[in-house]
């Protein structure tokens, strides 16, 4: 700061605090102090009284002097004339912020936002539709359980039809057997009877002879 | 003596670099008028890198974000997330104006900061952040004034006015007076702190050319990004307040 006072100060003194624009009116030159015939510039330099020693005890205390000699109110002027100079400048950068401002919403804002909001409502479509198909699968599940149901019951009912006319077809089968069964039982029985009568028959017939053949035998004394 | 001039000379083009000329510029002629060619200069190269990088960034968005399409994004989303902090529900017209403001000031501080200006010579004054010149931030600044009526004024028309009475009469000229406070702290607010901090990071260079300087140049760009961050900030903060609904 102290430098940049000091600097200024010379600025008045020597370029006579010029009003025009383009001359170095005020230069804040901290690192060339050491060598201040290398870089300081031209202007400046060929109308300086005070030219800097290059010694840096005596530029300390040129610059302390001249900060107490320096009047405030002139350094600030002179500062406020370079740092706040406001010109066409500040239009243009008006101009140039709006153009960015609308390029940018062209190249930027706009489409990536679109796109952004798009890829969000589309993800939270497909989460919304995943959460669909959770209560999708459990119908599906009690659809499938449904079915399982009826296929069963239809199984035990196939089955126990099944059942009932195997045991029909058994029983009628055992019917028809014993029918069977009792029909040569009959028969038999019948032959049987038959053959007894016969037997009885002829037994009936030898009976008489045998008789006869007995009391031939008994009674012989008879005779 | 002699060994101190010697460091200084093997240390000279390190000087060079360093040295900085306060209110110094570059002038061009247009017209009649004058303008400062340094800060029209980078200020184009701010512009070209934004543009250049959004182009290249979000020119085939992908579903599944590339690296520099996502930290477009992830910038987009904090811009609307500051937006929406501020303004509120109706946020979205707004979203071009404060994220330009935010990108625009920040790559002009981090510019500043970063890109090696110096190498290039002018005839007088030097490059540095078009943020570092009084017209560009009064131009935001003034820009952000305009926006704030304007939103004020489409969201109630006249009625707009009726916050100037608000909450008595009596705050008539301290409401009014905020008018001109706002765009007058918002400028020199930024202007003053990249001017300080180039200043400062100027100063300690050429005291200390080698690593002394490097935490305050950290801290030079954690201020930039700050200062764009309030700027943007507040400039909605005033968009939002001047729509909002007085009761």
């Amino acid at each position: 700061m102290a430098n940049m006072m000091m600097s200024s100060y010379k600025a008045i003194i020597t370029s006579s605090s010029s009003t025009i624009p383009p001359s170095p009116r005020f230069k804040l030159s901290l690192p060339q102090i050491p060598f201040p015939k290398l870089s300081l510039p031209k202007s400046l330099k060929s109308h300086n009284p005070l030219s800097l020693p290059s010694n840096l005890k005596s530029i300390s205390v040129i610059l302390a002097s001249s900060l107490v000699i320096a009047p405030p109110s002139l350094a600030e002027e002179i500062e406020k004339a370079s740092l706040f100079d406001f010109n066409l400048t500040l239009p243009i950068m008006m101009a140039e912020f709006l153009f960015l401002m609308f390029a940018l919403d062209k190249l930027y804002y706009s489409p990536l936002g679109k796109f952004m909001d798009e890829r969000d409502s589309s993800i939270k479509e497909k989460l919304n539709s995943v959460k669909d198909t959770s209560s999708e699968v459990k119908q599906l599940e009690d659809q499938a359980a449904a079915i399982m149901k009826a296929a069963r019951a239809e199984i035990s009912a196939a089955l126990n039809k099944m059942k009932k006319e195997t045991q029909l077809e058994v029983e009628q089968k055992i019917g028809e057997g014993r029918k069977k069964v009792e029909a040569e039982l009959q028969e038999a029985l019948a032959s049987l009877e038959k053959q007894k009568e016969e037997t009885i028959k002829s037994l009936d017939s030898q009976i008489a002879a045998l008789s006869d053949d007995i009391v031939k035998k008994v009674l012989p004394v008879s005779n | 003596m002699n060994v101190l001039s010697c460091s200084i000379n093997t240390l000279k083009g390190l000087y060079d670099i360093s040295g900085v000329e306060v209110g110094q510029h570059f002038y061009w002629q247009i017209g009649s008028f004058q303008v400062h060619g340094q800060v029209l200069i980078t200020s184009w190269v701010v512009i070209a890198i934004l543009l250049g990088s959004a182009t290249i960034a979000v020119r085939n968005p992908q579903t599944i974000p590339t690296v520099g399409q996502n930290f477009f994004e992830y910038v987009l989303e904090f811009i609307r997330d500051v937006s929406k902090t501020q303004i509120g529900e109706e946020y979205g017209p707004w979203v071009p104006f404060i994220g330009t403001m935010f990108l625009f000031i920040f790559v002009s501080n981090w510019s500043g900061a970063l890109l090696p200006w110096k190498i290039i010579q002018l005839p007088h004054g030097e490059l540095a952040a078009p943020t570092n010149d009084i017209n560009t931030t009064v131009a935001l600044a003034l820009l952000t004034s305009v926006a704030y009526f304007y939103a004020g004024l489409t969201k109630k028309g006249l009625g707009y006015f009726g916050k100037y009475i608000q909450p008595t009469p009596i705050l008539l000229p301290i409401n009014i007076l905020e008018d001109f406070t706002k765009p007058l702290s918002l400028s020199f607010r930024l202007f003053g702190n990249i001017l300080a901090d180039e200043l400062v990071v100027v100063v300690l260079v050429s005291l200390v050319p080698l690593v002394v300087p490097i935490p305050v140049m950290l801290l030079g760009l954690f201020t930039s990004g700050i200062q764009a961050l309030i700027f943007a900030t507040l400039a909605a903060a005033y968009i939002g307040e001047s729509m909002e609904g007085h009761h």
